[in-house]
């Protein structure tokens, strides 16, 4: 590691294969659409750390991170560190699409201050049936407004009075960006996802789960990220620009899921790893807010502010891997970075895999951190956008 | 008199069962013993049960309430005031016992007094208490004021305490802890210098007192509380949720510890199992230690199971690696306490498998567990599981203690033989008939046959037996799904019933039990005579699980009727009702009459021979056609498939030669155990419900 990096977090650390997820499977189309995902993400949390061989009973602190809300979400990481076996204590947080990113952030917060020697952070959220209800709203003439939490939002900005889809049509014509490149950077980054599922990459992170119904008979099972077809550069350009670059195949799909990781001392790292001499440290995080209805270049923003707040460049980075609901977002980052598209989200990327907004970051996260070991170890650079034109990204260090 | 090993009814200070036959009547007689612990009749005094409300308590009410009413004997139950009344509650299940009349009656002789905990009720003397059993929290000092109240108003009065965990020599009375569900399960191990008139009148009663040792949480509570502590130590190394552990420890052992913990009312039981493991702890080591989740639950009282708005989501499954380390993590904690307890001798090792069978709840007890897996099997789980918990490791662990499998006290566990140079007797302490009491029934026919034994009585053992109620359906789980499995052990278990008509001049089937059922009514009605008590009640229940019998149920009693009394025994073959034993006889049983009659008959046989009592001889060849009823048959409605599948075997056994329906009966058995009807009926439904993940 340079001598000039300091590290944001020097006493946390990333146990290393001590994580893993749930796929992502598109909405509607899995027995997740049907769960308390709360619920579900414990118990799933319980079986990955089982299959790691990391007793939970290890662990001293939960930060969860969802964006849905699920019912019993006022009893927050309680109520799920139940569900997992443990009665440890902790809390929700939430960052639209940043809270799978932010959530490690916090963990790593928490450990750096000594109040801590192991935190799990857990991210999920169901965007299947996403809780419908209604509000009391004087301002409206019904005086109550329903509301339904997933559609609302990714429709409406109250901030700008604008949908996300536009803001992705609106940064894309401000940087330029035609659609011809972006429907061959979509169809790379199906290829990547397709290459690594095929390699076995995605089994390192990703587990299969039995979903039981009420009865306790089996309501089917998550073995992949359902939804998820191979798709050619032709049909791509044959699909209709619903913004300018923005097509039903260029912009990702709302899916359900969990991840999960743990951040802990170093000792405690060693300890819980089977790979104990690799070692996962915090290098540093930065966030920023673009003008409005430009939220796909606000995480190249984040990283020129992170390149610069930490003196790293581009060429220092080993693993590149970004949360890209739109494919605008990717083509915008290596135009305002001067930086090769085809360098970065090597294993797949939420574009393809699917969004389920809580877990998202957390999930290229840990592939991010999986490819920078097959890789020997280095920078690892993890960024995306989120809600509210915000720009997220973090540097970790693999050695 | 020589015997494999001792027999429990020695501990109890009752002779052996061999000796029942010679005198011709039980050892002691109840009335006798009322006398000695409750006074005479002009001067008999109560029982009081304190702590009577409690779960405990209000069991141990009813069972004494029930048993003593004959005998005019008052049952004080005695609580204090703010008590939840945990009595009027029993009252339907005495109903459903004993009929409306003889509950309101058990209920008429309940007297329930209150106390403050620090001075007994004055009306309490008017009703001479003799006899105190102490059911109360399980706090010593609470318990030791308690004893030294009554002691100071009753001097003299005789005290048993109910207690889980605190041995005799701690709390300074002797020991009655008797084993959940309170209401109906008759076992109470004792702790007392030596057996006591009060221990023998619970014998007589029917109830079954079990010898233990004094030593911290007896046996019961070893293995009980030893279980669940196994299993949250899985859970703690794994992060299976209890749902499931409990699932894999069924499958691995028997018993699902949280669930029970639940059932029998997790604030009680999470605080009992607390209090056993903390001092079995302190004076054992880490191998006792309660767990961080144990800790937890004790102090909140919470259930283990999920609450119904979070029923299990996420199914758990198991690789041949996670199997080892449910194996590991299970097995070997109690491997390593049993030896403990086998070091100190805790009880006769016949009563302490039982123990866990009875008590505990699993499938087979501990000792026949660790003997069918061998003794370096047994010290390499221990080993093994060291690594996977080093704390126990630091604890005591005799491995030498399992190096003695082969001496007979480990070999008949189950079955036990004695006799006295000219006749002698098989006895049968488990109530289900399995692959362990099979090989150990060969052994004692092997043992007998060596000692020239011509003259045998198979019966139960008087003591951890109370009745014979068929096969054990878990041994039938591998025929499920083979039907070579189904065909081994229908015909394995026939050759050793034939055994017993095949190898002895005489053999008497002698059933003294509540009932004699299924598969030990076949392998009883293979004795040359088959004699019952009077009460006991005859059944071949298979059609209605629904099974095919596999012991030679279809032919064998056929072949020894009356052509005109066949009909009797089809109609209980298709019907699967019960039938008290005294209206089969001449068709099924040889002799029924009052137990000491039937004991005086019996030992007659075997001292005269069969001038005593005509033999039934069995029809070695084909029978012809067979009176089924047709009518019953035209209007079986549901059990109309399972009929026609007995009916096929019996047509096919009974038209052969003896010789062939065994193998005959077997196939048929086996064949419909991996039918879908099979399946869809009660073992099937067990084995579905037990083994899948």
């Amino acid at each position: 590691m340079k001598n000039k990096i300091q590290k944001m977090f020097p006493n946390a650390y990333i146990p290393y294969g001590t994580w893993g997820c749930s796929y992502f499977p598109a909405w509607q189309t899995s027995p997740l659409a049907e769960v308390n995902i709360g619920q579900f993400a414990g118990e799933a949390m319980a079986r990955i750390m089982n299959k790691r061989k990391v007793p939970v009973s290890n662990l001293d602190y939960l930060i969860i991170g969802s964006t849905v809300p699920w019912h019993f979400k006022f009893w927050n990481a309680t109520v799920v560190a139940n569900c997992m076996g443990k009665r440890l204590p902790g809390f929700q947080m939430e960052q639209a699409c940043a809270t799978g990113l932010q959530a490690v952030i916090l963990a790593g917060a928490q450990v750096q201050s000594g109040a801590s020697e192991a935190v799990g952070v857990l991210t999920f959220d169901r965007t299947s049936d996403s809780p419908v209800g209604v509000f009391p709203e004087r301002r409206s003439y019904k005086r109550t407004e329903v509301l339904a939490d997933v559609w609302d939002n990714f429709g409406f900005d109250p901030s700008t009075g604008k949908a996300m889809l536009n803001a992705a049509g609106f940064a894309a014509r401000k940087y330029k960006i035609a659609k011809k490149e972006v429907d061959e950077l979509t169809c790379y980054r199906y290829e990547q996802y397709f290459n690594a599922k095929e390699s076995g990459f995605l089994n390192r992170v990703a587990f299969p789960f039995e979903i039981l119904n009420v009865q306790g008979k089996s309501a089917g099972w998550v073995t992949e990220d359902a939804g998820v077809k191979k798709i050619s550069i032709d049909a791509l350009r044959a699909m209709r620009e619903l913004d300018s670059c923005v097509t039903g195949g260029t912009q990702t799909h709302a899916a359900d899921g969990m991840a999960t990781l743990l951040v802990t001392t170093k000792e405690k790292a060693k300890q819980l790893s089977k790979k104990p001499e690799i070692e996962i440290s915090f290098i540093a995080k930065t966030e920023v807010r673009t003008n409005p209805s430009l939220m796909p270049e606000a995480p190249a923003l984040a990283v020129q502010k992170l390149l610069k707040q930490t003196g790293l460049t581009m060429k220092e980075i080993k693993v590149v891997k970004d949360h890209n609901p739109f494919a605008v977002n990717d083509a915008i980052f290596a135009k305002v970075m001067n930086y090769d598209w085809h360098k970065m989200n090597n294993t797949g990327s939420p574009l393809v895999f699917g969004h389920p907004q809580g877990p998202t970051l957390t999930r290229i996260l840990m592939e991010a951190l999986e490819e920078a070991v097959d890789l020997g170890g280095g920078y690892v650079l993890v960024f995306g956008c989120a809600a509210g034109d915000v720009g997220i990204a973090s540097i970790f260090h693999v050695s | 008199m020589n015997s494999m090993r001792q027999s429990t009814l020695e501990t109890l200070g009752l002779g052996t069962v061999l000796e029942i036959f010679q005198n011709g009547k039980l050892p002691v007689n109840t009335s006798e013993l009322v006398d000695k612990v409750f006074g005479k009749p002009n001067n008999r005094g109560a029982i009081v049960i304190s702590g009577a409300n409690g779960i405990v308590g209000a069991g141990k009410v009813m069972q004494f309430a029930s048993r003593l009413l004959p005998y005019n004997i008052p049952i004080i139950a005695l609580d204090l005031p703010g008590a939840p009344d945990g009595i009027g509650k029993q009252y339907s299940g005495l109903q459903k016992a004993f009929g409306k009349e003889d509950a309101d009656n058990i209920m008429k002789n309940i007297i329930r007094l209150t106390y403050d905990g620090k001075t007994l009720p004055d009306s309490l003397a008017a009703y001479k208490p003799k006899f105190l059993l102490e059911a109360i929290p399980e706090i010593l000092e609470l318990k030791k004021g308690h004893y030294e109240l009554f002691r100071k108003k009753f001097p003299g009065i005789t005290i048993y305490s109910v207690t889980s965990g605190f041995p005799s020599s701690q709390l300074g009375v002797n020991i009655a802890h008797p084993a959940f569900p309170h209401e109906i399960n008759k076992i109470f191990e004792i702790v007392e210098d030596k057996p006591s008139a009060a221990t023998q009148l619970l014998w007589s009663l029917g109830l079954i007192p079990v010898e233990v040792s004094d030593d911290w949480s007896f046996v019961l509570d070893v293995f009980f509380c030893g279980l669940m502590l196994a299993g949250l130590r899985y859970h703690e190394q794994t992060n299976t949720p209890f749902w499931k552990a409990d699932k894999y420890i069924r499958q691995l052992v028997g018993p699902n510890p949280f669930r029970a913990h639940d059932a029998i009312g997790a604030k009680g039981a999470n605080f009992l199992t607390w209090s056993c493991l903390y001092h079995l702890s302190k004076n054992y080591g880490a191998l006792f230690t309660p767990t961080k989740d144990l800790d937890e639950h004790k102090d909140s009282g919470q259930n283990w199971y999920p609450l119904d708005h979070f029923r299990p989501m996420v199914n758990w499954s198991k690789d041949k690696d996670d199997d080892e380390i449910l194996r590991t993590m299970i097995l070997g904690p109690l491997f390593q306490m049993t030896s403990i307890m086998l070091k100190e001798k805790r009880s006769n090792l016949s009563s302490m498998n039982a123990i866990a069978e009875l008590c505990a709840q699993f499938t087979k007890g501990l000792l026949a567990m660790a003997r069918n897996l061998g003794t370096d099997e047994v010290i390499n789980t221990v080993k093994k599981y060291h690594k996977l918990h080093p704390e126990s490791a630091k604890t005591k662990w005799y491995p030498e203690e399992f190096k003695k499998i082969n001496s007979p006290e480990w070999q008949q566990l189950y079955v036990n033989a004695e006799h006295d140079g000219k006749a002698g007797v098989i006895t049968i302490s488990r109530e289900s008939y399995n692959s362990d009491v099979n090989d150990e029934i060969n052994r004692a026919i092997d043992w007998l046959k060596k000692n020239k034994i011509r003259r045998v009585i198979v019966t139960s053992d008087f003591h951890l037996s109370t009745q014979m109620v068929g096969a054990d359906t878990n041994e039938f789980f591998p025929a499920i799904t083979e039907v070579k499995e189904g065909e081994r052990i229908a015909s394995t278990w026939s050759a050793t019933a034939r055994r017993l008509y095949n190898e002895f001049e005489i053999s008497i089937g002698f059933v003294n039990g509540k009932r004699c059922m299924g598969g030990m009514l076949e392998l009883m009605m293979h004795c040359h005579y088959l004699i019952a008590d009077e009460n006991t009640v005859f059944s071949m229940p298979e059609v209605t699980l629904p099974v095919v019998p596999g012991m030679e149920g279809c032919h064998w009693a056929i072949r020894k009727a009356k052509k005109e009394d066949r009909k009797y025994l089809l109609n209980m073959l298709l019907q699967g009702k019960q039938i008290k034993a005294k209206e089969t006889v001449g068709w099924l049983a040889d002799y029924s009459d009052s137990l000491e009659n039937c004991l005086k008959k019996a030992w007659q046989i075997i001292q005269k021979g069969t001038s005593v009592l005509p033999l039934r001889k069995v029809d070695e060849k084909p029978l012809g056609k067979l009176p089924f009823d047709e009518k019953l048959l035209a209007n079986a409605n549901g059990m109309r498939e399972a009929m026609k599948a007995i009916t096929d075997c019996v047509e096919a056994a009974c038209n052969t030669t003896l010789d062939k329906a065994v193998s005959i009966q077997a196939k048929h058995s086996a064949d419909f155990m991996v039918t879908k009807l099979c399946r869809k009926g009660r073992v099937g439904s067990e084995y579905d419900k037990v083994m899948s993940n």
